[in-house]
């Protein structure tokens, strides 16, 4: 962060009609340089300021509104300044060289979380910058290259941390996706939210699906001596009088809670009619 | 809330429907004659079966899971009918639930060598070689998912195995109050 603000520092000396402009510069960058509030302040500070240019179209302003990534807007900001800046021969140059000293500042606080060394390099894009406009080239060509890195910083963004190939990208995104599913199971087995790390949390996960299991064995066990029981000798009516009054005792111990309870007894009424039919014309074959 | 626990085509009472078929139909086909072990233990692997066929086929194909499970269930009825006796088929049956649910000490052991050889990678950067594997295991068809699929899958299962044991067990009280 600290080179280029020299930088921009040490130009605006060298031409006093940039100053304040070099002097404006810095107090969108701060915000921008800040990866979690890239999108938000920066934006809305760096349109204030070329609002107070008093230059803002309102064509411009949508699109660049429109374009949900900073950078770009950065892109845009920098063209647009360089236009309305051309028309002052003197400071047409330095002001160009801040804002694409901005553009790079606004990269470099992107990597902040590279290492420092990148500063270095920065700061030597940034006198080849430099340089190049003070070639005597004219803004136009300036704003030309500018175009071609939006991309570039669309995918910077999206990284936005030490990776740098597809590869740890499409990692992160799937490790992401994990740890959000990881979240679902959590919420769903019981006594699950407490325990950290996602390998104790799977631990967990598997425990709970092998007691289901061993649950569901040993109901259908428990169903097999039942079941037969019931056809030696099926009684209906106390059925139906049991079953009601168990739906809330069962329901209140149930995950789902009362909704299913009492779709169960609403929806379980045919069934027990075509059992107890069932069972009934059973025994009488 | 008054729609849905009414709606009777949610996968609850589309359970709870099939299931209850399904235990009239083994009531119907086997007529309580003996009371001997294997009998029982007949009658219990037909209703666990019944189980777990009615949940799969409540969810029906739309998960892995379910068309995994089907797919079982469907071979196995087909050895069953190939081998003449029944005996080889319960025999293959239990082996198969007991690997699933006692194993899984010797498991791990087995796990961390086919991981090193095979699986390494991917979800050794999450760190959950191990688990992932038996969540494989738990999980009818997971073997060939990889863990963002698996871990939704199991999500599913876990939710359709809770309403499983609800009413299962509901109406088992409701059979043992009686």
């Amino acid at each position: 962060m600290d080179p280029p603000l020299i930088n921009e520092s040490s130009f605006s000396a060298a031409n006093p009609s940039a100053y304040s402009l070099a002097e404006i510069w810095p107090f969108p960058i701060n915000p921008g340089s800040d990866p979690t509030a890239v999108t938000g302040g920066g934006l809305g500070l760096r349109i204030g300021n070329l609002g107070g240019f008093g230059e803002t179209s309102g064509l411009r302003d949508g699109s660049m509104e429109d374009s949900t990534v900073t950078e770009q807007s950065v892109g845009c900001g920098g063209g647009r300044k360089r236009k309305e800046l051309s028309s002052e021969d003197e400071s047409s140059k330095i002001v160009s060289t801040t804002t694409s000293a901005n553009e790079l500042n606004d990269s470099n606080g992107k990597r902040m979380k590279t290492p420092v060394s990148k500063n270095g390099n920065t700061g030597s894009k940034e006198a080849e910058v430099e340089a190049s406009s003070a070639d005597g080239s004219k803004p136009d060509k300036n704003s030309k290259p500018a175009e071609p890195p939006k991309q570039d910083y669309i995918h910077v963004r999206a990284r936005r941390g030490q990776a740098t190939d597809s590869h740890s990208l499409a990692e992160r995104a799937r490790r992401e996706r994990i740890s959000e599913r990881m979240k679902i199971l959590q919420d769903l087995v019981p006594g699950c939210n407490k325990v950290i790390g996602k390998a104790l949390v799977l631990d967990e996960i598997i425990n709970y699906i092998q007691s289901l299991q061993q649950q569901v064995e040993f109901l259908s066990m428990k169903l097999e001596a039942v079941n037969s029981r019931i056809n030696v000798n099926p009684s209906f009516e106390g059925f139906h009088s049991k079953d009601l009054g168990l739906q809330p005792i069962d329901g209140a111990g149930m995950i789902f809670g009362s909704q299913t309870a009492r779709e169960y007894a609403q929806g379980l009424h045919p069934e027990w009619l075509q059992m107890h039919v069932g069972g009934n014309f059973e025994r009488a074959t | 809330m008054d729609s849905q626990h009414l709606n009777p085509s949610s996968l609850k009472s589309r359970f709870t429907a099939r299931f209850l078929r399904a235990l009239i139909k083994i009531n119907a086909q086997k007529p309580i004659s003996s009371s001997s072990p294997r009998d029982i233990f007949q009658r219990y692997q037909r209703i666990k079966v019944a189980a777990d066929k009615s949940m799969a086929y409540s969810v029906r194909s739309r998960r892995t899971w379910s068309r995994a499970t089907l797919w079982k269930l469907r071979s196995r009825s087909r050895r069953r009918l190939a081998s003449s006796g029944r005996r080889s088929s319960i025999k293959t049956r239990t082996t198969t639930t007991t690997t699933t649910t006692t194993t899984s000490t010797n498991h791990r052991a087995a796990i961390v060598e086919k991981t090193s050889h095979e699986k390494e990678n991917k979800e050794d950067h999450v760190g959950l070689a191990v688990q992932a594997e038996e969540l494989r295991e738990l999980v009818p068809g997971g073997e060939s998912m990889d863990l963002c699929n698996l871990l939704d899958e199991t999500a599913h299962y876990i939710k359709c195995l809770t309403t499983q044991v609800q009413v299962m067990k509901k109406i088992a009280n409701l059979y043992s109050l009686e």
